[in-house]
């Protein structure tokens, strides 16, 4: 019986195109879209900047300064007109102090871009003064000489540590989980059209009528979709490996378990389906669940951290977004993503959605109880 | 037999089924008139074992409805007056899924499709089909699990006259086969053919019930029907006119109009006693 049920759902699920669409094809062309489109704003330690040089100085200074932006991997010298940035070193560099390298900014960047740029730029500059001195002063005075070396070389002076437990993210590490989270949360539509459907049409009276209990009804539509979501879920994790490194953007890299990643998504999935469960008994049309389900969606992915990363919000925020589902389920990606989080760090997110989508679904069947009471 | 005596069920103040006691045979067709709203689906959805009833009891071939829920759903089917099946599945899907919920064997599916006629449409989507199609694919799934009763809530709304009587002709079969049928409609002329008793609810409450020639008898009605040549004369004379041309009254009043009618000098055309057929009596009961 159970096995009818749940491939009669699958066979529902596959001939609805638009559904597949919603939950395939549409967070996977996200997730290639926001990782490419974010790629500089959630570019930090490793952003690579691209310049074009018009170097109208010729001196030694100027190209020893051009030979080591060229070998350094933080900056792209490029010959083109695709460049971030365009420098002009100017005529008597070498000689006048005053006259000063000139940055043209191409396209739309954001100021701390400009600023990250300039300081690494102004860096690479003052390490070649200070091996310059260096090198002048090793015959008077060795001692300061090596002091300096010390000081000029292209290692950080800095190590950074955050007194919270946040880790920031790539734009692919942020656009995978996130649009795997919403993409889950999209089994609303099917789910609930096809129930809503079931209940007009007295399908669901006629399974009644023929001895299936509500609680066989409920369980055998959520499977058919918990498997769905675990194939959304390797789909989009593909997309992020294999895709989006073709758009010059950096791939997904899975660094947690793959235990921890399959009891997240079944935890999530289970939040999703039971939320779907209970917008499907409570709406009454069709149309009702699939605005229902999209608001709520919107509105989960907006508090949760989907349209707007967490780590960018204002702390209060990011306080209010912990009572999204989605939220529990992106910060447990994420910590598999990105701490090489394993199943104990993913346990109190889990738990947190099996009790959510546990608490939804048995309202949903306490509704659908009364309304099968009422002959529906 | 199906025994169900004083039930009752409401839905706030909503009383759907009011006292209600009727006794259906076995192996014959009982049909259910009604006007809408009249509690027909409510009732058929009682004896199905959808609803539950407020107080009163139903016996269904020895089985409480109460007690023996689970049993009585298995030797029963309803036929839902809307099409109970998925229109994105095959007629062949939606038989096999029916069937294995129901763990009905292969000589039911069998029988269900050779019944309705479906051998030609197996593969079809469900969605494709006719409306007469439909309806038959929408019986075939209520006879899966062979069974005792069936319940039809006006299996034949919106079809052409032919899928109509196909239909029909096959309900006939079932009884003959020994099922008991029980019926409802609102096409009168249904009824008459098939049925072979009948019970008339109003307001969630059996008026009457009796074999369908008890009924269709003119000695179970006082009521007598003048049929006039039409006459402008006629809508002064403070009578019960129907139709411009009928006068509706009884037997004890009869002599009178007739006086009447021949001081005035409208002609008659004919006289009719009691209900000439279910419509009228249905009509007249109800009114």
């Amino acid at each position: 019986m159970f096995f009818a049920m749940i491939k009669k759902e699958f066979l529902l699920l596959l001939r609805d195109k638009h559904a597949l669409l919603a939950l395939f094809v549409m967070p996977a062309i996200f997730i290639v879209i926001m990782s490419v489109a974010m790629r500089d704003q959630f570019a930090h330690e490793n952003v690579v900047f691209s310049m074009k040089i018009h170097n109208l100085d010729k001196s030694e200074k100027s190209k020893n300064l051009i030979s080591s932006l060229e070998s350094d991997n933080r900056f792209e010298v490029l010959n083109d007109d695709s460049t971030q940035f365009v420098l002009e070193i100017p005529k008597n560099y070498k000689e006048d102090s005053t006259q000063k390298i000139k940055i043209v900014v191409k396209g739309s960047l954001k100021s701390d871009m400009i600023e990250m740029f300039k300081a690494k730029l102004l860096k690479k500059i003052m390490n070649l003064e200070l091996k310059n001195i260096s090198e002048n002063l090793e015959q008077f005075s060795p001692k300061t000489s090596k002091a300096l070396d010390s000081i000029s070389d292209d290692s950080e002076m800095f190590v950074v540590s955050y007194e919270k437990d946040i880790a920031i993210p790539n734009s692919t590490q942020q656009s995978v989980p996130t649009w795997i989270v919403f993409g889950m949360f999209f089994v609303i539509i099917p789910m609930s059209t096809i129930y809503i459907n079931e209940r007009k049409q007295n399908t669901l009276a006629r399974l009644n009528s023929m001895n299936i209990s509500i609680f066989s009804m409920s369980i055998s539509k959520s499977i058919p979709y918990l498997l769905v979501n675990q194939i959304q879920v390797w789909i989009m994790i593909g997309v992020g490996v294999f895709i989006v490194p073709l758009f010059n953007t950096p791939a997904l890299e899975i660094n947690g378990s793959i235990m921890a990643i399959t009891l997240i998504s079944v935890a999530l999935s289970f939040s999703a389906i039971g939320l779907s469960n209970l917008i499907a008994v409570s709406a009454t049309s069709s149309e009702q669940a699939t605005t229902i389900g999209g608001i709520l969606n919107i509105l989960l992915g907006a508090i949760g951290g989907v349209m707007v990363p967490k780590f960018i919000m204002p702390e209060t925020m990011q306080e209010f977004a912990q009572l999204s589902p989605m939220s529990w389920g992106l910060d447990g990606f994420l910590d598999i993503f990105l701490k090489a989080g394993d199943v104990s760090m993913v346990l109190k997110e889990s738990f947190m959605l099996m009790l959510f989508g546990s608490v939804c679904l048995g309202i949903s069947m306490l509704i659908l109880h009364i309304r099968v009471s009422r002959g529906l | 037999m199906l025994k169900v005596s004083n039930i009752s069920k409401s839905y706030g103040d909503i009383k759907a089924i009011d006292n209600l006691s009727l006794e259906i045979h076995t192996d014959s067709i009982f049909g259910l008139l009604g006007v809408n709203g009249a509690g027909k689906t409510t009732l058929l959805s009682i004896l199905n074992g959808l609803i539950e009833v407020d107080s009163g009891e139903i016996e269904i071939f020895g089985l409480d409805i109460k007690r023996d829920k689970k049993e009585i759903k298995n030797i029963s089917s309803i036929i839902p007056q809307h099409l109970a099946f998925y229109e994105k599945l095959t007629v062949k899907e939606n038989l096999d899924f029916f069937a294995r919920i129901q763990k009905a064997n292969k000589n039911s599916i069998e029988k269900a499709i050779e019944v309705n006629s479906l051998e030609s449409l197996l593969s079809q989507s469900a969605y494709t089909l006719s409306g007469g199609q439909k309806r038959r694919l929408n019986i075939a799934i209520g006879l899966l699990n062979n069974p005792k009763i069936i319940y039809f809530d006006e299996p034949t709304v919106g079809i052409d006259p032919k899928s109509r009587n196909e239909i029909l002709d096959s309900i006939k079969n079932y009884r003959d086969l020994g099922t008991t049928v029980v019926y409802t409609s609102h096409y009168m002329n249904e009824i008459e053919k098939i049925c072979d008793e009948v019970a008339i609810v109003d307001r969630g409450q059996v008026i009457k019930q009796d074999k369908l020639e008890n009924l269709l008898s003119n000695r179970v009605s006082d009521s007598v029907f003048v049929e006039c040549i039409y006459s402008e004369k006629l809508k002064t004379l403070n009578l019960d006119i129907k139709d411009s041309t009928i006068i509706q009254t009884t037997s004890d009043k009869l002599i009178k109009i007739l006086e009447l009618l021949k001081i005035n000098n409208i002609y008659l055309k004919q006289i009719k006693y009691g209900a000439t057929n279910l419509e009228k009596y249905f009509l007249e009961v109800t009114s």
